[in-house]
């Protein structure tokens, strides 16, 4: 096979195992076991992962990475606007397709533990594959069309698997909130390609990015607004965040992958993929930026005072993505997607991580009641201590390689660019902070009652045989299924940022180069580099030891701060807004139609439409009277009305 | 033609017509409207004869003759209907004859 | 008897027209309003009688005499019959004075009246005037009968089944298909509301 044929079978393994894995566990319904099920999905993911690695060789070798599209059929033809079943391989959906399949195909394996024993393990696993389909149709498609569908079945997926424990009313209640604001992204982003479309009467990628520059101001800044509404929607950033804290209603597995690694990610891939147009609406892509810097800012403020250790991790998700929009939004793409890969090894990490906790307390979540249990789950500790580490940004993990470049490149823009800068660095210190807040109260120190209890059998009979505890009959920390992902994530945490040093050696800027080159005015000098990394790591230290001093050792007592308590506890009054503003006024609208309009005139018009035939039916019976005299009578006059109007006409 | 011309004829085929749809209209017992309906059938002969001598054509008369031969089978059958009415012992009068009443 | 009257100068053709002119429309009238039908049967018969002189004056001959043979002989004595085994039924219809039924019925009735007449007189006015000149043999059997077997053939065969589906369904009707009065009923039980495809 040639090599654009080998990209292109790849590009299409990639998309459709999957798939393939999903429909299959569907057909199959009961008759194959759960653990069949859930096999049939992690191999299908795999078989992604060496689908997307045979793209990504192939591309490598060639001189020419511009990208390439391969069509599959014609969808849509209407006049000159063809729309086709297209996968596209070029340097920024390989990167994509990588990350998406190699950290799912992990998680898809750690499900398989952390799901064991549910009922409905087979929909589980069906959803998963489904969601893993769904985002590399988003990363792999090779036209806007495409890209909008995979950017709303994975909302469906997100929909499915947040509200998967359905008997759960908070968790359908969440999972309708992430539906209903991510098709808010959604409506934006149609009507941005509506009016891409009408403009340049094309959704292939180049001949759209083409046009841009030939569109007007106004255009083109509509376009990126609503292609930005969607970003901001899928990636949880303000104004459009208050879904993703809710979200973690939904299984670990499920919150590591979809709204840590990958799903909430692609409103940065959205960006890079789009550039051409953002670059042409420059104003709306400093707006990006700003998001990420006060969505950067506020979930780390939030994150301070979480009980819930998924949500500390989801807001920290949050806060990061704030940083990828950032390094985007300033024209710095590559940055953005590194910072992306890295994030997804150590959120997912920290995820499976605190699942293996939670897996062992048999569902507890509160950060409070889970003390200490680092001294009883020693690998957990160390794996988990290894995605703080580069999650607060300290050399050598992999999140200083990605964070720092990211607050270099905001310098040289001007007074906005420092304050960037500012929000970046006070962001870097609440990320230490509230990271190691939750290390040091959860992993470190004398275990609590509640994980005592939980690990007091299970430890005397060296795990054997003890049942009932729920999730606490294992060997060890859990079984291998979920040991060995947390183990490679934690090894990519902590390898995986050498690939790139700016700017020293840049392996990523220069692969992402063909598709999303960044922008003059987002690379800083090598001493700003410098300094800012210096700067970054230190205050990050700083966070760690303040954290150390108020949780670890407790010597200094934690504010008190009432009111700026009560504030971040509300999560500064986003959902109590929102519940004003749209919530309440359209419930009241619903209600006043119905009790003013549904029940009197629709419910009221099926029984007043039958009785009205029927009242009509009983005038017209008394026609049937049943008298000869009658019938012969009505002959007569009819007959003589037709001979009248025969003379009238004639 | 000697006599009165085709035009009086039809006036009194006219009449009988009209009589007979008087009779047929008005009167209840079902043995007089049969008679009635006996006379409006007359009326229209009378006139296909009139039109037949008027226009030279015989398919005038063919056609009051077939006309009689029908009214005679109308007859017999009707007649026949009244004669099953009166074994079964009902009154022989239309308004009373109302079973397909609405 | 037409050279008779030919020669008469067409005065004796008026005479006879005007006499069974008006016994046609007086024992038309007879016919509707007699209380007895035995009475109302006879004045038919004489309406049938006028209406045969009538054609013969249209030079229908044949048909004159099928109209005394087939009407007044067979299809009046068929009346008579069934009137006198029905027995008297005397009915007042004009008694009460004009109830809006009878009233409606005879606006009707002179409705169709009116629009035929106006009908005619507006369409053929003009031309009824000059009729046709026939020859000798026009209506006489012979001629009907050549008519009848040659032009109007069709006519003719449809006319007979017609008349044979009549006689057989007279006779179904008139027959006897059940042995005992619908009253009673050897087992008890009841007959009268036996439904025929009664919707209900």
């Amino acid at each position: 096979m040639s090599a654009v044929d080998q990209m292109g079978a790849a590009a299409w393994l990639c998309l459709l195992a999957p798939l393939a894995g999903t429909i299959l566990i569907l057909l199959a319904g009961t008759r194959i076991s759960r653990a069949a099920a859930a096999w049939i999905s992690t191999g299908s993911v795999f078989v992604a992962f060496a689908g997307a690695v045979w793209a990504f060789l192939v591309l490598h070798s060639q001189q020419n990475r511009s990208g390439t599209i391969w069509t599959a059929w014609t969808w849509l033809q209407a006049g000159s606007f063809k729309v086709g079943l297209q996968v596209l391989v070029d340097p920024l959906s390989t990167m994509m397709m990588l990350i998406v399949s190699g950290v799912g195909a992990l998680i898809v394996l750690y499900s398989i533990g952390y799901m064991a024993g549910d009922d409905e393990e087979r929909r589980y696993f069906a959803y998963m594959s489904f969601f893993v389909f769904s985002m590399l149709m988003l990363v792999e498609g090779g036209n806007l069309l495409l890209l909008l569908v995979g950017w709303g079945l994975v909302g469906l997926s997100s929909y499915l698997l947040i509200g998967f424990w359905h008997e759960r009313p908070s968790a359908v209640r969440a999972a309708k909130k992430a539906f209903v604001m991510n098709a808010l992204g959604d409506a934006t982003m149609a009507l941005a390609l509506f009016v891409l479309i009408a403009h340049s009467n094309s959704l292939a990628f180049t001949t759209s990015f083409a046009t841009a520059g030939s569109l007007s101001q106004t255009t083109v800044d509509l376009v990126a607004l609503g292609l930005l509404g969607g970003a901001v929607a899928k990636s949880a950033q303000i104004p459009l965040q208050t879904w993703l804290p809710d979200a973690m209603e939904g299984p670990t597995p499920v919150s590591a992958l979809i709204h840590a690694a990958t799903m909430v990610t692609a409103g940065v891939y959205l960006i890079a993929r789009t550039n051409p147009i953002f670059e042409q609406a420059r104003t709306i892509e400093l707006i990006a930026a700003g998001t990420g810097a006060l969505t950067l800012l506020v979930a780390g403020l939030i994150a301070l005072v979480q009980t819930d250790i998924k949500r500390v991790i989801a807001y920290s998700t949050m806060s990061q993505i704030g940083y990828m929009f950032l390094g985007a939004g300033v024209g710095g793409y590559a940055n953005g997607m590194f910072h992306l890969m890295t994030h997804a090894f150590f959120k997912a990490l920290l995820f499976l991580g605190a699942g293996l906790a939670i897996h062992a307390l048999a569902g507890e979540q509160d950060i409070r009641k889970m003390r200490g249990i680092g001294a009883l789950m020693p690998f957990t500790k160390w794996c988990f201590l290894a995605g703080a580490l580069a999650l607060v940004g300290v050399p050598p993990f992999s999140g200083f390689f990605s964070k720092d470049p990211i607050i270099a490149s905001t310098v040289n823009l001007g007074w906005y660019g420092w304050v960037f800068w500012v929000c970046g660095v006070v962001g870097a210190f609440l990320t230490g902070i509230y990271t190691f807040r939750l290390w040091f109260l959860v992993f470190t120190g004398p275990p609590s009652e509640l994980v005592s209890s939980h690990f007091a059998a299970p430890a005397a009979a060296d795990g054997n045989g003890a049942e009932g505890r729920g999730h606490g009959a294992h060997h060890g920390e859990g079984p291998w299924t979920m040991l060995v992902p947390v183990g490679v994530l934690a090894l990519l945490a902590t390898f995986g940022g050498w690939i790139q040093w700016p700017p020293k050696w840049e392996y990523v800027t220069d692969w992402l180069k063909p598709v999303a080159p960044t922008l003059a005015a987002a690379v800083p000098s090598s001493t700003q580099e410098y300094v800012t990394s210096a700067v970054t790591v230190l205050v990050g230290l700083a966070g760690i030891a303040v954290a150390w001093a108020m949780y670890g050792s407790g010597r200094i007592a934690v504010p008190k701060a009432a009111s700026a308590r009560q504030l971040l506890e509300h999560k500064f009054y986003f959902d109590e807004l929102y519940d004003a503003l749209f919530y309440r006024p359209t419930a009241a609208a619903a209600d006043w139609l119905r009790r003013d309009f549904e029940e009197p005139v629709v419910l009221q018009t099926g029984p007043d439409l039958g009785q009205t035939t029927l009242d009509a039916g009983g005038l017209v019976r008394r026609l049937q009277t049943g008298l000869l005299r009658t019938y012969v009578f009505a002959l007569a006059t009819g007959a003589a009305v037709i001979g009248i109007v025969f003379l009238l006409v004639k | 033609m000697l006599g009165p011309g085709v035009a009086w004829y039809l006036g009194v085929a006219a009449f009988l017509f009209g009589t007979g749809a008087l009779g047929v209209l008005v009167r209840r017992n079902v043995l007089i409207v049969l008679l009635s309906l006996e006379i409006m059938l007359n009326g229209g002969n009378l006139a296909l004869i009139s039109f037949s001598r008027h226009a030279g054509n015989g398919a005038g008369q063919i056609f009051a003759l077939a006309v009689m031969a029908v009214a005679a089978s109308e007859v017999c059958v009707g007649l026949g209907l009244v004669v099953a009415l009166h074994r079964r012992r009902l009154a022989l009068d239309v308004d009373r004859l109302s079973e397909l009443r609405g | 008897m037409l050279t008779l009257a030919v020669s008469a100068g067409g005065v004796l053709v008026w005479i006879v027209w005007v006499v069974a002119g008006f016994s046609c429309l007086a024992s038309g009238v007879a016919v509707v309003s007699f209380s007895n039908p035995f009475y109302s049967a006879l004045a038919l018969i004489g309406n049938l009688g006028s209406l045969a002189v009538l054609y013969l004056l249209l030079s229908a001959e044949f048909v004159a005499a099928a109209q005394v043979l087939v009407y007044a002989g067979a299809v009046v004595v068929m009346f008579l019959f069934v009137i006198a085994y029905v027995g008297p039924r005397m009915e007042a219809p004009w008694a009460g004075g004009p109830t809006w039924q009878t009233l409606g019925a005879v606006l009707a009735a002179g409705a169709l009246l009116t629009e035929i007449v106006v009908v005619i007189g507006l369409e053929a006015g003009g031309s009824l005037a000059h009729s046709a000149h026939v020859g000798a043999d026009f209506g006489s059997p012979a001629w009907i009968g050549r008519v009848f077997l040659s032009d109007h053939l069709l006519t003719f065969e449809i006319t007979s089944i017609v008349l044979l589906v009549a006689a057989v369904g007279g006779v179904i009707l008139g027959s006897h298909t059940r042995r005992h009065d619908p009253g009673k009923r050897a087992h008890g039980v009841a007959l009268e509301r036996e439904p025929v495809g009664d919707p209900r």
